[in-house]
């Protein structure tokens, strides 16, 4: 049975290892957190003025981009929604912004309909207005996927590496040479003798293997551990996209298991 | 003056954008809100402190930073 061990929990990033799984298992676990949490972002805008030095569409594109943060207990997919996908409250948002020059307008300017979806970062800049330029739009959120618009991805950088075993024989001659090579800093050299410390920072460049001359260096690849780290965009909390990720995942296999099942 | 700016798309004649980006261009990390704190720090200290201290690690979102050209001032006017 897979385990899941959070190394390193921060407010915007977290790191965890993955054991006793295989790469396909750790694959789309990845691919869970990238392309399958549902996540709010700007999809549909309605400019009525726009007399800034930006183009509507360049408009479009950063609003697009900001973060919005999501309550996916609050929101239904607009697919699976009561209204069938025409848009009512329950499955959007519309974000209101009325500002005029001369000013710098941020993130934070917009007027959300709802106080709890509104932009992760108050301080983005989105554009700088001149006296007498105006701006007046309304933006409609959704919730969306990731495999739909990079826009809808909770995650930044998510990635794992294997694991491995690395093992130092009884030959080895503590010429450090290993030690010196890694640039990781794998090793530690206490009390003359080498050993591993940092596993989780091994990036399997095999520097360690190709400079030891007695051999003694092992590097086992096929440990089933992986080290994942990710970073979300401040659309909610690195607990709540794994979690989310195991859970669709989850309701996938339960899915597959049933038509096995009926097949039998 | 306006039209002519808004026809190269919110970019000056060389093609820079005017305003500093959203996002990281290649990994997507929210940096937009930084951009003020950076342009404030740099007057004092070097940009790769600032950029250490602001936790900006990756190259991608460092060379959004240090390639920045805030033009937007002189575009307007």
């Amino acid at each position: 049975m897979a385990e899941i061990q959070i190394v390193d929990l921060k407010e915007d990033s977290c790191r965890f290892l993955l054991s006793d799984a295989s790469e396909s298992l750790a694959n789309s676990i990845r691919r869970a957190m990238i392309s399958r949490v549902p996540t709010m972002a700007v999809d549909f805008i309605d400019i009525y003025m726009n007399t800034s030095s930006m183009y509507d569409e360049v408009l479009a594109h950063r609003i697009g981009q900001i973060p919005l943060k999501t309550d996916l207990e609050k929101y239904n997919l607009r697919e699976e929604c009561v209204c069938k996908g025409e848009g009512c409250p329950s499955c959007q948002v519309s974000l209101r912004l009325n500002v005029e020059g001369p000013r710098i307008v941020y993130s934070g300017d917009f007027i959300s309909d709802d106080p709890d979806v509104v932009p992760a970062y108050d301080n983005i800049p989105i554009v700088k207005l001149k006296e007498g330029q105006q701006l007046m739009l309304e933006a409609t959120a959704r919730l969306g996927f990731g495999k739909e618009h990079s826009k809808f991805q909770p995650v930044v950088a998510c990635g794992y590496r294997i694991v491995p075993e690395i093992t130092i024989a009884e030959n080895c001659t503590s010429c450090m040479e290993c030690v010196r090579s890694c640039p990781r800093n794998v090793f530690s050299s206490d009390d003359g003798k080498v050993s591993v410390k940092n596993i989780l920072e091994c990036s399997l460049c095999m520097e360690c293997v190709k400079v030891c001359e007695e051999d003694a260096v092992k590097i086992n690849e096929d440990t089933g551990k992986f080290v994942f780290y990710f970073e979300v965009d401040g659309s909610m909390s690195p607990e709540t996209v794994l979690r989310e990720a195991l859970n669709f995942l989850k309701s996938r296999f339960t899915e597959l298991a049933e038509m096995v099942e009926d097949l039998s | 003056m306006v039209v002519e700016e808004r026809e190269r798309g919110g970019r000056n004649p060389t093609g820079e954008l005017t305003v500093f980006p959203v996002r990281c261009f290649t990994c997507g990390k929210v940096i937009g809100h930084y951009w003020e704190k950076y342009r404030d720090m740099i007057r004092e200290d070097s940009p790769e402190k600032v950029l250490d201290s602001l936790g900006i690690e990756r190259y991608c979102c460092r060379r959004m930073f240090l390639t920045h050209k805030e033009i937007m001032e002189e575009i307007i006017d």
